[in-house]
């Protein structure tokens, strides 16, 4: 619990250093919207009309006053308001937030079977030859460009297959085709760290005296192998959770799916540092929590890993 | 199953090695008999050092204008005149792509430079720097890691603008983190060996004893380090410029050849699969140098 705590702590200033580090990166460098379509003479703008735009965005108070503001209102729930629209950033993540929830847990889904498949197929394939080509599927599968996957499952499955319409609401199977392309892509780090596990479990003494006893093989798959080779993969399964994020902008915008991903193409395209902003803390909140939930399960499947608190002095 | 089948599976990774799998770590690393070079290893340099040249010098490989079709041959298939086919304003696609290779290879190695720099200083002075350095560097890390990576490049160019150079330097800045960490274990590694504390009780001042003791000796964990992300930033550059946010039109660039492409897949997919399979063939070319590399300094440190 103690420790619990000590990593909600870190977790809080990493969050903050990283709302800190985003909005330097963001605001000392020029080129928002607000400032372009102000100085753009064909705009029309009085002086006056340009004074009130800036004092309206807040673009007129120098950048330590507008960080010390929006980070007191951050903590409050309050991420701002988009310079491109107008309308509030939290309001706009929350919407985008479900689609996207929806979508990665599918592909997350469709990560785990793939995982377990190629794991049993490197494991039990027939011949030699046929394990070894489950064994370098991920590292084919890791050079594949998510654009590439998601131009090619659009065109082969809604196109010419005509199984998916992506026009409006497609259904169930509307989502369940990029989640697909998401969860393959961002599959390889996974698989090849399971397949590895496995494979190096299997070769252990003792499987091969449960083998020796005629345990039938399922129980020592389950009993024996499983829960050694998911222990390392669970890691894994913390960062792929980044690959996941990632993935969901390129995966969005190509299925124009509405979305935290799509959002995010959206204001970078426009230069909407508050929703921007507001998107990264996000993502690196749901990120964290991600791996801290990892490293908190992972000592009850593992007794040899102790919380790091016992050792400290 | 036996477990013989399980040491056949084994030994065919050793002379047929994933060329995914990071090497090094486990019993399933590639086995180096001798200084003997795997055949998929020189094939994957073969691509490399193609893909160099026509970086350094396209038009010795594509005699066609990259930039200015002739809009009456526009989409045509492959054929003798246009190996790949055209685009649809009639660009030569073999040509667009070779020429291609000049923005995404030269990118990511700039991408790849700035992360090894700005990375192994970051790295060192957390390990060898004075002790206050150390928790500040090693919480911006944290901070970088906690960002997802594209995410990261996404952020970074949102602020520099959209340009080629840019994404180059974005991507380089989102992947600093895996190098710092890298570059601080090996140090910390390395720092406690006799030959630097000779080299100390010598005399060498302190600068002297990083650059010329040190640095060799992280090296090598460096470099095939750089070789696989550099993989990772052919990869991120391709999508951040078939996002639009890299090289911009009519600059070819292979992720962006892809996003044009995409319009006209049905009538002329081979605008997609022709600059897409390059950039699969480069990365995959790219991961198996790195495992080799990683795996002879495996290999050497035994």
């Amino acid at each position: 619990m103690k420790q619990l705590l000590r990593r909600a702590g870190v977790l809080a200033l990493v969050l903050f250093l990283v709302y800190t580090l985003v909005f330097v990166v963001l605001v000392v460098l020029p080129g928002d919207p607000i400032s372009n379509r102000l100085s753009d003479p064909d705009a029309g703008y009085t002086p006056q009309t340009v004074d009130l735009l800036k004092q309206y965005y807040g673009v007129d108070k120098p950048a330590a006053l507008r960080y010390a503001e929006g980070l007191l209102r951050a903590l409050h729930g309050d991420l701002g308001h988009s310079l491109a629209d107008g309308q509030p950033v939290t309001g706009k993540l929350a919407d985008a937030f479900a689609p996207t929830l929806e979508l990665g847990g599918i592909a997350l889904l469709v990560v785990l079977i793939l995982t377990a498949l190629v794991g049993l197929g490197a494991l039990y394939g027939r011949v030699p030859a046929l394990r070894v080509a489950f064994m370098s599927v991920p590292s084919l599968v890791y050079s594949l460009p998510v654009y590439l996957v998601a131009v090619v499952f659009i065109q082969a499955f809604s196109f010419q297959l005509g199984w998916v319409s992506l026009n409006g609401d497609g259904g169930f199977a509307a989502t369940f085709l990029p989640a697909c392309v998401l969860g393959i892509t961002i599959s390889p780090p996974l698989i090849q760290v399971f397949v590895r596990s496995l494979i190096n479990a299997d070769r252990l003494p003792h499987i091969t005296v449960a083998r020796a006893r005629g345990i039938p093989e399922l129980r020592i798959l389950t009993r024996h192998l499983l829960p050694g080779a998911a222990l390392p993969s669970l890691t894994v399964l913390g960062i792929t959770i980044g690959y996941l994020m990632s993935g969901a902008v390129v995966t969005e915008t190509v299925f124009t799916r509405y979305g935290l991903g799509a959002l995010t193409q959206k204001a970078v395209q426009q230069h909407d540092q508050p929703v921007l902003l507001g998107i990264v803390v996000v993502n690196a909140a749901v990120f964290m929590l991600a791996n801290l939930l990892v490293d908190v399960v992972y000592p009850r499947f593992d007794p040899r890993v102790q919380p790091r608190f016992s050792h400290a002095k | 199953m036996p477990s013989s089948a399980h040491d056949t599976l084994l030994a065919d990774l050793g002379t047929e090695p994933d060329p995914g799998i990071e090497a090094g770590r486990s019993g399933t690393a590639p086995r180096l008999r001798g200084r003997r070079i795997p055949p998929t290893v020189v094939l994957s340099v073969l691509v490399i050092v193609v893909v160099l040249v026509s970086a350094v010098a396209p038009s010795l490989l594509a005699g066609q204008d990259p930039i200015n079709g002739v809009p009456s041959d526009k989409l045509a298939s492959m054929s003798g005149a246009h190996w790949l086919g055209t685009d649809y304003l009639g660009r030569d696609m073999y040509s667009r792509i070779v020429h291609g290779a000049r923005t995404s290879v030269l990118s990511a190695i700039l991408a790849v430079a700035v992360a090894v720099s700005l990375g192994t200083v970051t790295g060192l002075a957390a390990a060898l720097g004075p002790r206050w350095l150390e928790t500040p560097l090693m919480r911006l890390i944290d901070v970088l890691l906690a960002i997802p990576s594209l995410l990261l490049a996404m952020v970074f160019v949102a602020a520099f603008g959209f340009s080629s150079a840019n994404a180059a330097v974005a991507v380089g800045l989102s992947m600093i983190a895996s190098f710092a960490r890298v570059a601080r274990i090996e140090a910390l590694r390395v720092r406690s060996a006799p030959y630097i504390e000779a080299a100390e009780v010598a005399g060498t001042s302190r600068v002297g004893v990083v650059v010329v003791h040190l640095l060799p000796n992280i090296a090598t964990t460096l470099i095939s380090l750089a070789v696989l992300e550099f993989g990772a930033a052919i990869l991120a550059l391709s999508t951040l410029s078939f996002l639009g946010f890299g090289a911009q039109p009519p600059d070819p660039e292979w992720g962006q050849l892809v996003a044009e492409g995409a319009n006209f897949f049905y009538a002329a997919p081979w605008l997609v699969y022709a600059p897409a399979a390059v950039v699969v063939i480069v990365v995959l070319a790219v991961n198996r140098l790195s495992t080799y590399l990683d795996a002879r300094a495996f290999d050497e440190s035994l």
